[in-house]
């Protein structure tokens, strides 16, 4: 199974650039963080799952969802206990802190979301560039790159170690949490001391390519911020400054609630 | 925390943060589906890495653990939370390394193992303590953003990260020093005396981590809780009313304290003390 959530299509999204991809998760951040009201929230929910449909990228929601609602169900219960509010509504549980509860957890959910939408348009050498163009180091972006590329690797050795054994009879899978986790830790040390013992020769592979020769480098992958990509942040940015707006002006607040 | 920034320049440093930022991130995906709090923390026995690396590889282990939350993000909860995730993970490594030479006395033993019992006191303290302050800028930050109560989060990630720590930091650390310091991967013998910052007031480093880490985490449950509400009302100094000091003010002097005893804390004379003992066949 891979675990990224890349989704390989040809999209309007897919083809923005991805520093421009960057502003637009930005964006998504601010408007989900400025509305702590569940009526706001589902606003907010609608705009990103049109921009997830335009990215036909809502395929991977079936991979998160269980995530999305176990933080709605526990958003809601954690505030409905530490929040206080006036009116009552079942026992010691007042409306207010019910409200800010469901719209919190959408306004987790929305960043989640829109990180997934994120994750689903943007390979990770895109990332990495886009990263470095933007200013951070590039030895940082390399570091997370080649973490991104490695963790698949790791898993699926770690994968074939566990269906060895199972095929000599070591029972994987029974007992509790607490039991299968100290089973497995055996089998995944190796894993490890081999992936750190190739760091000296991963290190001489790369001096040996020139890695970090030249102050300057230059990319295979070649970015440029286009018209469409302007267009889509201008319209992200016009969208955030109305929302700050009508945020400031009071709307979007749950009336009441207290911490 | 000069190092920080410096371990960079060295090639070995930097695969070294992608590798333990891959191997945590790639024990941390298959436990999301074992929750504690569902959607929020799960069981994560991954946590003893940032202990075993932060202390092994020094400044690559602490952004290694960075790092490496930030990928297991990416595979599904990638959001606001993360930046938190991302500062709270850092000083899980981070502490490791910087608060080690402050238990010990010059010219006393300070090779990052647990071949004495004095060693094994000192990471298993310092395992609890990173706990706290990891534990302390992940809940602070999702409590200034309104996203979960300081009190719901704190407490959970510091025991959920204490435990993997303290049961299998020793077996870990057992397991991989002697391999590491054969394969000459010690952060301590990668890097340079002068790219490490010298420690200036270590005790004083010391208290006010300690100070930072344990006293915030206590201070933000008695806020997160109302208890000095409770206090100041019974003492008669106020009515005892919610909101009257948030989270995200009130803990502000800690994660100063922090910050201030990371500069304190240095890390040069274990650079050096590597430097004096017999030096490893290549």
């Amino acid at each position: 199974m891979d675990p990224y959530l890349y989704l390989d299509r040809d999209t309007p999204v897919h083809r923005l650039d991805p520093r421009a991809k960057m502003f637009l998760l930005l964006g998504a951040f601010v408007l989900a963080f400025l509305f702590p009201d569940p009526l706001y929230g589902l606003g907010v929910l609608g705009l990103v799952l049109c921009f997830g449909h335009a990215a036909r990228s809502l395929a991977n929601l079936r991979r998160i969802w269980f995530i999305l609602a176990m933080i709605a169900v526990m958003t809601v219960l954690l505030w409905s206990v530490f929040g206080g509010g006036r009116t009552p509504l079942l026992w010691f549980v007042e409306l207010e802190p019910v409200l800010y509860g469901l719209g919190t957890a959408l306004r987790i959910d929305n960043t989640i979301i829109a990180g997934m939408i994120f994750l689903s348009t943007t390979r990770n050498e895109e990332i990495a560039t886009g990263l470095v163009r933007l200013g951070i180091p590039y030895r940082f972006a390399f570091a997370v790159s080649t973490a991104l590329r490695l963790v698949p690797t790791i898993i699926a050795t770690g994968s074939t170690i566990g269906q060895a054994q199972r095929s000599r009879g070591l029972d994987l899978d029974s007992g509790g949490v607490i039991q299968r986790v100290r089973k497995r830790i055996p089998l995944l040390v190796p894993v490890f001391v081999s992936t750190i013992r190739s760091t000296s020769v991963f290190s001489m592979a790369l001096e040996s390519k020139g890695f970090g020769a030249a102050p300057r480098r230059t990319y295979f992958l070649q970015l440029s911020v286009r018209r469409g990509d302007v267009v889509a942040m201008a319209v992200m940015a016009v969208l955030v400054a109305g929302a700050v707006a009508l945020r400031l002006a009071g709307y979007g607040g749950v009336e009441g609630f207290s911490r | 925390m000069r190092e920080v920034f410096t371990m960079w320049r060295h090639t070995q440093m930097v695969v070294l943060v992608a590798l333990t930022a891959a191997i945590y991130a790639a024990t941390l995906i298959p436990t999301q589906f074992l929750p504690i709090i569902p959607g929020f923390t799960n069981v994560r026995p991954a946590n003893v890495f940032p202990f075993v690396f932060g202390l092994l590889f020094g400044p690559a282990g602490a952004w290694g653990a960075a790092v490496g939350n930030l990928i297991n993000d990416f595979f599904g909860t990638l959001g606001l939370g993360s930046i938190g995730g991302f500062v709270g993970n850092f000083f899980l490594g981070f502490l490791p390394y910087k608060m080690w030479s402050s238990f010990f006395r010059r010219g006393e033993d300070i090779e990052p193992n647990l071949a004495s019992r004095k060693k094994l006191v000192v990471f298993l303290a310092i395992v609890v303590l990173a706990s706290a302050v990891c534990a302390v800028w992940i809940a602070w930050w999702n409590d200034l953003l309104g996203f979960v109560p300081f009190a719901a989060l704190a407490a959970v990630i510091t025991v959920n990260n204490a435990l993997a720590g303290l049961v299998l930091g020793p077996i870990f650390m057992v397991l991989l020093y002697p391999r590491i310091r054969r394969w000459g991967l010690l952060w301590t013998e990668i890097m340079e005396p002068e790219e490490v910052s010298a420690s200036r007031l270590r005790l004083l480093g010391n208290v006010l981590m300690w100070v930072g880490g344990l006293g915030g985490l206590i201070v933000g449950l008695a806020i997160g809780l109302g208890l000095y509400e409770q206090g100041f009302a019974a003492a008669g100094f106020a009515a005892g009313g919610a909101g009257g000091l948030g989270i995200g003010l009130g803990l502000l002097p800690f994660l100063a304290l922090i910050v201030v005893a990371s500069f304190l804390l240095g890390g040069r004379e274990q650079v050096e003390a590597a430097r004096r003992a017999p030096r490893r066949v290549r």
